[in-house]
């Protein structure tokens, strides 16, 4: 392949540092989280530890490590164990897919910013995330407790009837852009709105050339299944407090607890930079081409490779603030929607979201085939 | 290669996991454990077996359902990403009839499982 | 291309391993977990061999779907008294060295019979294309194919409905 030592370090740098990065945001949404609800239900939340509150990650991380570790005497140990360790691998594998920034060209070298580059980027983030149903079941089964079983039951079985929806929807946006690749589809909606109808070339420069413009039907599809996947409320049936306790993490305390909860907002942070990526132009700056951006800091700095790295940090400001607005609103529906009844969760699921994506598909193969035809 | 980053971050995750494990073991406190402790939770009561819990065949019935549209929608994801590209080779109506009538299928037989009350949950 | 050589031996060992897995572990659950670890492993042979849409539609399909539904149904039968009559016992055991036999033929017969092994393709670097030429060749040459598949998953699904609610269950009909 022709890879030297240096790129295969420079690569696994990265990839442990696109890790800690999504570690290190767990701490900051929890707090997030915890402040939010207080603003929405008009209380104060954390407040007391630091300024803001903000020292309470701190405190809760030392809490967390000082707990008593517990394993209850009918749990399978090997599957209470690996069951945690196992919840942090999807999030972590399919975050690392998503271009976050412009390549850094330096010199002879160019960077990706992002884990890896997946040439079949989506058919490769949607293989890893099935595999977190055996996170929840492992975890379900291992606490030897019945209502972890039945948490863990009821939450695959969300997760897999999303599962269909979530794919569905996507087909639309593949069809769209006519590629598997996350970096393909971020180009695709650089610039002002501009597409070609019947042999024309329509542009307008009031509106950005995002994904969701194109496919909106798909979009809200595709964030309210991402809500069922990462199990949050309203989709959080699977710790139904009133009948099941706390669901498949039942038995669960201490640090075990707060891997599943890294788990948690690794999958809410891979469905937020999806978001980002397949509607919101990804990295890009709305309006502006990757071109434009790098010409701009050419202008500023001179230096060819020092404009490549001002244009990958300020596309990478672009992508986590779009992050962090659809992981505020993961954060803001939580306290707006009440719980749903496991039927209507299922009906919603199956026969709204389901038949939805189907006619999204539809409408879009039709779109698409007849603005084709020159006249 | 992404493999290889792919394989990578897997075990450089999962030693993360089993060293966060492990630290939990060191770091916590010192235990107290008594039988009724060790018991699966309840409130109070002598907890059922495991064994015991009667599960809905419905479970079965979705995975089983969700493996069957599973596998349709994947078969949609090639035809996706080739479509514009067939409709420049010319190929375009041949596509676009054989998927419709995928679709009209795939609708068929969801229309049959939301009238044959298979997806109903009480 | 040691890096190559290196990272297919590594699979295959973890394939074969798991594979190996599921055979001698008495355990069902563990049976199944292993199952599912071998999907993954394929996959990623798959992967290497440059076949990136196929080896994610592995993981989809049979790691992702098969292979739940398997460890769902394993996780709510009551496992103890099974185990006990299906790993112990002179039948069973017969079964189980007969079915190794077999296998270890067909293994035997594959490379008696193999003589070269075909080239890797070079399809390696365009992993988007080799889906895309898979969605022209499904809906040119193999059109008819693809549509009686569809007509098949219609005809599981209604039989699947069938006899989910034949006799007795939550789903009988009154």
């Amino acid at each position: 392949m022709g890879e030297s030592a240096f790129e295969i370090a420079i690569n696994c740098v990265k990839l442990v540092l696109v890790f800690l990065l999504m570690v290190q945001m767990v701490p900051v949404l929890v707090w997030l989280e915890r402040r939010g609800s207080g603003f929405i239900q008009n209380r104060f939340g954390p407040n007391r530890v630091g300024p803001l509150g903000l020292m309470q990650l701190l405190a809760d991380a030392v809490k967390f490590l000082t707990k008593e570790e517990f394993v209850p005497k009918a749990a399978t140990k090997l599957l209470f164990y690996a069951a945690p360790v196992f919840a942090l691998l999807p999030g972590t594998l399919a975050f690392s897919a998503i271009p976050m920034a412009s390549p850094l060209k330096w010199g002879e070298h160019t960077f990706l910013i992002q884990g890896y580059e997946i040439g079949v980027g989506i058919v490769f983030i949607l293989a890893i995330s099935s595999l977190a149903a055996y996170t929840i079941l492992m975890a379900g089964w291992g606490s030897g407790n019945k209502f972890s079983l039945m948490g863990a039951l009821r939450a695959s079985a969300q997760t897999i009837s999303y599962e269909l929806a979530l794919g569905l929807s996507l087909v639309g946006v593949i069809m769209m852009y006519g590629t598997f690749n996350l970096t393909e589809m971020i180009h695709a909606q650089e610039g002002a709105m501009q597409f070609q109808a019947f042999g024309f070339t329509i542009s307008s420069s009031l509106l950005p050339n995002w994904g969701i413009f194109y496919q909106p039907l798909a979009a809200v599809l595709f964030f309210a299944a991402t809500f069922a996947e990462s199990n949050r409320l309203p989709f959080d049936l699977a710790e139904g407090e009133a009948e099941l306790v706390a669901g498949f993490h039942t038995e669960y305390g201490g640090f075990k607890m707060l891997l599943f909860f890294i788990g948690e907002y690794g999958h809410m942070m891979v469905a937020s930079g999806l978001m980002a990526t397949f509607f919101f132009g990804g990295y890009n700056i709305p309006w502006t081409t990757t071109e434009q951006v790098y010409q701009w800091a050419l202008g500023i700095v001179g230096s060819p490779d020092w404009a490549s790295a001002l244009s990958s940090a300020v596309h990478f400001a672009m992508f986590f603030a779009k992050l962090a607005a659809f992981l505020w609103i993961f954060i803001w529906v939580r306290w707006t929607l009440p719980r749903f009844r496991y039927d209507q969760l299922m009906d919603l699921g199956w026969k709204t979201m389901l038949p939805w994506a189907l006619a999204n598909t539809i409408i879009t193969a039709v779109v698409v085939f007849a603005v084709s035809q020159t006249w | 290669m992404p493999l290889g980053g792919v394989i990578f971050i897997a075990v450089f995750v999962t030693v993360f996991g089993c060293l966060c494990l492990l630290a939990g073991r060191l770091l916590g406190g010192k235990k107290h454990q008594d039988a009724v402790k060790l018991a699966p939770y309840e409130c109070g009561i002598p907890s059922q077996e495991k064994k015991d819990t009667k599960v809905s065949v419905k479970f079965y019935l979705t995975a089983i359902l969700f493996i069957l549209f599973d596998i349709e929608i994947i078969f949609m994801y090639p035809w996706a990403t080739s479509f514009k590209q067939m409709i420049s080779d010319g190929t375009g109506t041949a596509a676009l009839v054989a998927m419709m009538i995928f679709i009209l299928i795939f609708i068929f037989g969801l229309f049959w499982e939301i009238r044959s009350k298979a997806l109903e949950w009480d | 291309m040691t890096a190559d050589i290196f990272l297919f031996w590594l699979l295959a060992s973890v394939t074969l391993l798991s594979g190996v897995g599921v055979v001698l572990v008495s355990n069902p659950i563990y049976s199944a977990l292993c199952l599912a670890m071998t999907m993954v492993g394929v996959s990623a042979i798959f992967a290497t061999l440059g076949a990136y849409f196929i080896a994610g539609v592995q993981m989809i399909v049979y790691a992702g779907a098969v292979m739940v539904l398997f460890v769902m149904v394993l996780m709510l039968f009551d496992l103890k008294t099974e185990i006990a009559t299906f790993s112990r016992g002179r039948i069973s055991g017969a079964i189980k060295i007969a079915i190794v036999g077999l296998l270890a033929g067909l293994i035997a017969g594959t490379f008696a019979m193999t003589t070269t092994i075909a080239g890797k393709p070079e399809t390696k670097e365009k992993a988007g294309h080799a889906a895309k030429s898979l969605g022209e060749l499904l809906f040119t040459k193999y059109v008819f194919g693809f549509e009686a598949l569809g007509v098949l998953l219609l005809i599981i699904a209604i039989g699947v409905v069938g006899l989910a609610r034949s006799k007795g269950g939550t789903h009988a009909k009154h």
